[in-house]
């Protein structure tokens, strides 16, 4: 029988959020790809968005606020074999977690990163998150947002993603396929998806956005992938991503904007170092004799060390 | 037949090949049987200030060091003027002639306040605040001043070059010749310290000779030294301690932010990443290594290595305050989710940046409460480098066994200490298995019904199961229920329980000495060493002396310290902090309160001498509640 995806808890988001459809297509990407539930852990960190992960019928971290990346990183690393998503709210991955997401887009381990964009912190009562523009007043807000914008598809393009994506929370089925897409990537994604905030944000309602998204796959020309057969195009096709990563307003762009399998990932290139890495895995190596004893002989392996 | 007991100091600029010079020395002096133990100090600077080893010399092995030395090996104006104090009736202090008008104010690398007490001291005494000045000033106290026309002993000696790049090995081959030791070892640490790299090999053993002949020629030459039997030995620091021995107890995913002073294990560790296997496995085992993550921060570091333990790999990292103050959240996360994870603590002087590259033992108190919350957890501490690794071994495995966070702390002083191992024992402390049941779907993680707290420990890739850093429920899930609230929070409490029942009181606390003793010194981390040493000398004066030695703070050996304390005489606190805080744990636990201290915060290493001075004042004016600050050290 096919393992079901969903668990038996009570979900406790709020009528209308945006954060249904995104668990919806995550356990459908996952039922479609026909993955062994045992070889697949959600990683959160805080927020309504880290409650994901105790929904989905698999393993399941929900971390510290900000924290889902290195904690997803550390178990993609120990045990390659497994796949590993990153569940955050916008203010989760970008503000507090901001360097994290930075740094992993530099290592590129394989992990499936998803934003969950709604320019606010729900669970706090609805301050301005990262993505919020300069001058919106929401209704939670008591002034109009004083910070500026941050750009999630640039900012994930600059730090080396080499899968960027953004999708929407209510339109499950492009979802679907971009989370299936990226999981499947050797190397690591960012999803920026919007999504509504019923509660705290009035103004970027679910009209709001399905007045404005389109899709990039539309368009005949647009073509985001770098692989090692086109590596020399690879500059040009990050610059046209980039580029269409500024659209935003009246009309936003949803869809892959960047994939390039070109980019190693950071297990193979640690392979290169560690003999039988992708081998035999961290998790899987043998540490003690029959006997109960260490299998290493530090004499051995720290010969250098002899002195007369 | 003389005792030999040399203490060495090599001091020169950063940079300027102070750790080569003493490098070879140490290799020396044990080609030819003998035992060295030594320590590193050094500025929070790449080139340029003052740095210097300080190295002791015997036929058995030393545990401290001592004041005054024998040699000062001075590279550079600076060690002379560092070093003033450091010397005594009999001292030598090697170095170069031309440097003989050079000027303390000159010397500007030299820290201000530092400069200024030399000038006191040499102002004080009428003696000029140059290089003679201050030469002059040594042999007044007894030192032998041997000035040595470095730049003309080495170009004699070499092809071309620079000659001030073979000024370290000319005073190393100075110490050695007038100590004695037969110029072929010297040599054989050449070929071994610059292994692979010949024409450097032949400039400088050519350095050699004209050092050996130099001495033979101004009868500096020193008696020879006699060859010693010995075993073959592992020259190591408590970095490498501690690597090893997590390496040996199965260490297999190391996360690290760069932090003086233990980024050393965890780069040890990448250098050391082919492991080779006992015999018996090695036709079994599949060539494997080690994976050593340099992380973003701190935080990235303890969360990587959380993530890392929930598949079932043994996972570590290491830091120093610093860094360690950023892990607080992820520790506390690690605890209420009884995460197996060995965070190995280097403490440095703080607080903040304090004094980044010093010792210290001030995070004592900190190890010990970390993190928000009430959570269980294991505190140990190491006193030497062999202690680093086999502790690095029970530290993995108290945390796979009880499944709680343990903290290992190793001074700077011990990080940074070098000492001679006869032996690396595979078969001293057992791997306790890393085997999984294979639990699958609806696994309780979390289950309630176990007598000593202890829950079946799932791995992801093998078993389903959830972790939040909120109250949980059996399996994992959060939960706000009032009941299971405090099931969880006696299950986990009582893990410590159990490890306090099991783990042995020779891994928390030892009485090294005679039970009978009219002063008890209690000290933790690098003091053992000279304690112990300390004790064999009052026992010379007719003083009985042991040691209580605290190993281990959580779970504490309440029921070990209160017996031994209550049944002492004087006892003397000796620690390198500013509020004895194993003193303060001691008493917190027990109720006792030790009032006598010898305490150290200016982040210099102990040494064996103020101990002894300052337990000589406290056991002959019978004073009870006296502190005493050690201040030594350059």
């Amino acid at each position: 029988m096919a393992h079901n995806f969903k668990t038996d808890l009570a979900v406790d988001w709020c009528p209308g959020c945006g954060d249904f459809g995104i668990l919806t297509s995550i356990q459908q990407s996952m039922a479609e790809l026909n993955l062994d539930p045992l070889g697949v852990v959600m990683v959160s960190g805080i927020g309504c968005s880290g409650k994901t992960p105790h929904y989905i019928n698999v393993g399941g971290v929900h971390t510290l606020h900000g924290r889902a990346i290195p904690f997803a990183t550390g178990v993609k690393l120990s045990n390659p074999n497994l796949k590993v998503l990153v569940t955050g709210g916008d203010g989760d991955l970008m503000g507090i977690g901001a360097g994290h997401l930075v740094a992993e887009g530099r290592r590129n381990t394989g992990i499936t990163i998803m934003i969950y964009d709604n320019e606010v912190y729900g669970l706090t009562k609805g301050q301005a998150a990262p993505t919020m523009p300069f001058g919106e007043k929401t209704k939670s807000l008591s002034r109009p947002n004083i910070f500026t914008r941050l750009n999630p598809i640039s900012l994930a393009l600059s730090a080396g993603y080499s899968f960027v994506a953004r999708g929407f929370s209510f339109d499950m089925k492009q979802l679907k396929e971009i989370i299936k897409k990226a999981m499947n990537h050797p190397g690591s994604a960012v999803i920026d998806i919007l999504q509504p905030c019923p509660t705290y944000n009035n103004v970027n309602s679910m009209e709001w956005y399905k007045e404005r998204v389109y899709k990039l796959g539309d368009e005949k020309d647009w073509n985001p992938v770098v692989t090692k057969d086109n590596v020399k195009d690879a500059e040009e096709i990050f610059a046209r991503s980039m580029a269409r990563a500024q659209e935003w307003g009246d009309r936003i762009p949803t869809g892959i904007f960047y994939e390039n399998t070109a980019i190693e990932s950071f297990p193979s290139r640690i392979s290169k170092y560690v003999p039988n890495y992708l081998d035999i895995v961290p998790a899987e190596q043998r540490v003690t004799t029959e006997d109960g004893y260490t299998v290493v002989d530090a004499e051995k392996t720290f010969a250098d060390r002899l002195i007369g | 037949m003389t005792i030999v007991d040399i203490n060495i100091t090599v001091g020169g600029p950063q940079g300027g090949g102070i750790d080569t010079s003493s490098n070879m020395i140490s290799r020396a002096f044990a080609q030819s049987g003998y035992y060295v133990f030594g320590v590193r100090e050094y500025h929070s600077n790449i080139k340029g200030r003052h740095s210097y080893t300080h190295v002791r010399i015997k036929a058995d092995r030393p545990r401290s060091l001592k004041y005054p030395v024998d040699f000062l090996v001075a590279l550079d104006p600076d060690s002379i003027f560092e070093h003033l104090e450091d010397v005594g009736q009999g001292s030598k202090i090697i170095y170069d002639s031309a440097i003989d008008k050079a000027e303390l104010s000159q010397a500007r690398l030299i820290m201000r306040d530092t400069a200024k007490k030399i000038k006191e001291t040499l102002t004080d005494d009428n003696f000029p605040n140059t290089i003679s000045g201050a030469i002059a000033w040594m042999k007044s106290r007894g030192a032998i001043p041997i000035p040595v026309p470095f730049n003309s002993v080495v170009q004699k000696a070499i092809s071309g070059g620079v000659p001030s790049r073979y000024f370290n090995t000319l005073g190393a081959a100075l110490t050695l010749a007038i100590s004695g030791v037969n110029v072929k070892h010297m040599n054989d640490s050449i070929k071994i310290v610059f292994a692979g790299k010949e024409s450097i090999i032949d400039e400088n053993v050519a350095v050699v000779k004209a050092a050996y002949d130099y001495c033979a020629e101004n009868n500096l030459a020193g008696k020879t030294l006699p060859d010693l039997e010995h075993p073959t030995r592992f020259m190591l620091t408590g970095n490498d301690g501690a690597a090893i021995g997590k390496m040996m107890g199965g260490l297999r995913l190391q996360t690290y932010y760069p932090i003086t002073p233990a980024s050393d294990e965890s780069t040890i560790m990448e250098e050391h990443n082919y492991i080779k296997w006992v015999d018996t496995e090695a036709t079994k085992l599949k060539e494997s290594g080690i994976v050593v993550v340099q992380t973003e921060d701190e935080i990235s570091a303890i969360t990587m290595a959380i993530g890392a333990a929930l598949t079932g790999t043994r996972t570590s990292t290491a830091t120093s305050g610093p860094g360690f103050s950023l892990m607080a959240e992820g520790f506390s996360f690690a605890g209420t989710d009884e995460v197996p994870l060995v965070v190995t603590l280097y403490q440095r002087g703080g607080p903040s940046t304090g004094l980044p590259t010093r010792n210290g033992q001030s995070d004592l108190l900190f190890a010990m409460n970390t993190g928000h919350g009430e959570f269980p957890r294991i505190v140990l501490s190491s006193g030497d480098v062999e202690e680093c690794i086999y502790d690095s071994m029970k530290a993995l495995n108290y945390a796979h066994r009880y499944q709680m966070p343990v903290i290992h702390l190793i001074d700077k002083n011990l990080a940074n200490t070098s000492d001679f191992i006869p032996h690396i024992d595979g078969r001293k402390v057992p791997v306790i298995a890393s085997r999984f049941d294979v639990h699958g779907l609806d696994f309780k993680r979390y289950n309630l019904d176990t007598t000593n707290g202890i829950s079946n420990l799932g791995a992801f890739g093998k078993d389903i199961f959830w972790m939040t850093g909120d109250e949980h429920d059996e399996l994992g899930h959060v939960t706000e229920d009032s009941e299971v609230r405090d099931r969880m929070m006696v299950k986990r409490f009582t893990k410590l329980k159990t490890a306090d029942k099991e783990i042995p009181m020779d891994d928390r606390a030892i009485l090294y000495g005679d039970k009978n003793a009219e002063v008890t010194f209690v000290t933790w981390g690098s003091q053992k060493g000279p304690i112990l040493d300390v004790i064999d000398l009052l026992a010379e004066e007719g003083i009985k002396a042991n040691l209580l030695y605290v190993k281990m703070f959580i779970p504490f050996p309440e029921e070990f310290v209160k017996k031994i304390l209550s049944n002492a005489k004087l006892v003397i606190d000796v620690e390198s902090n500013f509020l004895g805080q194993l003193a303060e744990v001691i008493r917190a636990k027990t109720g006792i309160n030790i009032e006598s201290r010898i305490l150290k915060y200016n982040g210099r290493h102990i040494t064996e001498d103020e101990i002894l001075s300052a337990s000589r004042e406290i056991i002959n004016n019978k004073e009870t509640k006296v502190e005493k600050v050690l201040k030594h050290g350059a």
